[in-house]
């Protein structure tokens, strides 16, 4: 019973992976963003070396770029529920035998896993402009399956505001409107140190903060040291699955 | 046992709209249960209390005995459920629509893929069931839901609007394909719908619903006669007595005069096919010759005219309806 309950459980992420391979669209255009950061913001940044003790600066942003667009495509997940809800799948899963918790999570692992393509396609395009990360497949696997967990985590918070909003125009309002800011307030561009106090302490409660820190411990500086890092965005996930759950029930009534 | 018994029902939206208001019913276990009526009669709001997606306010809502609010996920294991609107991802194949719902309702490996493919062969779907849901049909996309839904071998099989929006044959083919899987598999079917004929013919039992409330139920043919419907009118080539006349089907059962003419009688009857050549025989033997007979089967829509005033189907609302289907289609549900 119990291993075919973590069946359906991956079979959301299949169903995901299932729907890229027929159109891989989103994720080509997504991987536009990133590359115009690398290639041309971090270039020019890294000519004017406006920050010292960062090394190279476009490897330094490297990791804040594959966060600001997985973080982005995570984050918009949530409108396919919105679209489930406005079609019967929602209500056929929600009719279902499987828990709805498993709904939620399986849904937040085909977020995250969606989310976290654009891993490979900026590390790829960072590796291109010279870039020079971490080639241990020990480093780069831990790295991935750290940006899942956060994903998994934007996505929870993504189903949570589909939840709540229930429409697509208020729902993709919300989104803009609070991507940027997480982006702007983490160390995904710039060091912690650099930033004003309030600003300083918005970036220490950004789960962004933590996943990028990972990201350039284990890509950058070829560092193990990431198990704070771990704990917290384990927390941030959890809690935001969990919130998530509580909430779908409101999503069909 | 009864496969749905609801009592009393209520379920209020927003503290104000009342679409539950005070529903009683009983489905029967091995019957096809139809609930009837027009758009917004909270045909829906029923099905989806009883599917566990929403809870009641007031009253109880119990499937082979289980409550649908305290033992919701032992009723979400009985029933197969297909909603009104398209619950496919229409940005993959059918079978790959199959697939996933198998993994997702925990079907062992052994047997996904045999049963994948019996259901699709049964509803035949084997050959467009490696192209995206997108390129299907209406009724494709229906046969897909109810295979889907089918593949539990669930005792009660929910169906909201099955043919909304489809064709005559698009529509007759569902029915065929559901009533040949419940010869085999003996399975309760509880359907909603605002088509009449379509309750007329395929339901045991109809359920009237109409603003919340439940106004008739029974077999088909025991509402017509509540209208007292059906009507057979035999005209007759000369004027004859009146006072004759009246004997004419005093002897059949279930056929009455409802009207005399000089040269003509209307009688209503139950069952037309039986009682006609009934009539006739006897109409015959008192040596009347008949110059025309006309028939007027009565519908269920005039039942539920009868009953509140209203019509069950609206034309300009199907069209509506066809239109929205198609968005849905088209949109990716």
């Amino acid at each position: 019973m119990r291993s075919m309950k973590l069946a359906s459980l991956a079979s959301m992420a299949e169903m995901e992976l299932r729907r890229l391979r027929h159109d891989p669209f989103e994720i080509l255009t997504r991987a536009v963003q990133p590359i115009l950061w690398i290639a041309v913001f971090g270039s020019v940044m890294a000519r004017i070396r406006a920050f010292q003790n960062v090394g190279d600066y476009v490897t330094f942003i490297t990791p804040g770029v594959i966060l600001q667009s997985s973080t982005f495509i995570s984050l918009a997940y949530g409108i396919a529920l919105i679209f489930e809800r406005e079609s019967g799948i929602l209500k056929k899963l929600l009719t279902s035998p499987i828990p709805r918790s498993y709904i939620v999570v399986g849904r937040a692992l085909a977020g995250g896993i969606r989310a976290s393509t654009q891993y490979v396609i900026v590390l790829v395009s960072a590796v291109a402009v010279g870039v020079r990360i971490s080639g241990n497949p020990l480093n780069l696997i831990t790295g991935y399956l750290i940006l899942v967990l956060a994903c998994m985590g934007f996505t929870g918070l993504s189903i949570l505001i589909a939840s709540l909003l229930r429409t697509r125009e208020r729902f993709m309002g919300i989104i803009g409107a609070i991507t940027m800011p997480l982006f702007f307030a983490s160390n995904a561009l710039y060091p912690i140190e650099v930033m004003p106090d309030v600003i300083k302490y918005i970036s220490l409660a950004n789960p962004l903060t933590y996943t990028v820190s990972a990201l350039r411990k284990l890509l950058v500086s070829s560092s193990y040291d990431v198990l704070q890092e771990t704990l917290i965005l384990t927390c941030f996930t959890a809690l935001s699955l969990g919130v998530a759950i509580k909430s779908l029930r409101r999503i069909i009534e | 046992m009864s496969a749905i018994e609801v009592r009393g029902l209520v379920k209020v939206y927003d503290h104000k709209v009342r679409a539950l208001d005070g529903v009683s019913l009983d489905v029967e276990e091995g019957t096809v249960h139809a609930l009837l009526g027009p758009n917004g009669a909270g045909k829906t709001t029923l099905i989806r209390v009883i599917t566990t997606q929403l809870r009641p306010n007031e009253g109880s809502a119990r499937v082979f005995g289980y409550d649908v609010v305290k033992n919701s996920s032992k009723v979400r294991e009985l029933i197969g459920y297909v909603p009104q609107e398209v619950s496919l991802w229409s940005d993959l194949s059918g079978y790959e629509n199959i697939l996933i719902y198998s993994k997702i309702y925990g079907i062992p490996r052994e047997l996904r893929s045999r049963k994948i493919e019996e259901l699709l062969d049964f509803m035949e779907l084997s050959e467009a069931s490696r192209r995206l849901v997108r390129t299907y049909s209406g009724g494709m996309i229906r046969r897909l839901e109810i295979a889907i839904a089918l593949m539990r071998s669930p005792k009660l099989l929910i169906l909201d609007e099955p043919t909304i929006g489809l064709d005559p044959g698009a529509r007759s083919l569902v029915w065929d394909k559901i009533s040949e899987f419940r010869r085999e598999n003996g399975v309760t079917v509880f359907f909603a719908t605002h088509y009449m004929d379509e309750a007329d013919k395929y339901a045991d039992y109809v359920t009237l619903l109409n603003q919340g409330r439940v106004v008739a139920h029974g077999t088909p043919n025991d509402l017509k006669k509540h209208v007292k419907g059906n009507k057979v009118l035999v005209f007759f080539k000369e004027s004859v007595d009146n006072s004759r006349l009246s004997e004419i089907v005093s002897g059949i059962p279930g056929v009455s005069i409802s009207n005399l003419g000089n040269d003509h009688v209307e009688l209503v009857v139950d069952d037309i096919p039986t009682k006609l050549p009934k009539i006739l025989e006897e109409v015959f033997v008192k040596g009347y010759s008949v110059s025309e007979v006309e028939v007027r089967e009565a519908s269920l829509d005039e039942v539920f005219i009868k009953l509140t005033g209203r019509r069950i189907t609206e034309e300009s609302g199907r069209i509506k309806e066809v239109v929205s289907m198609r968005k849905m289609i088209r949109r990716g549900g």
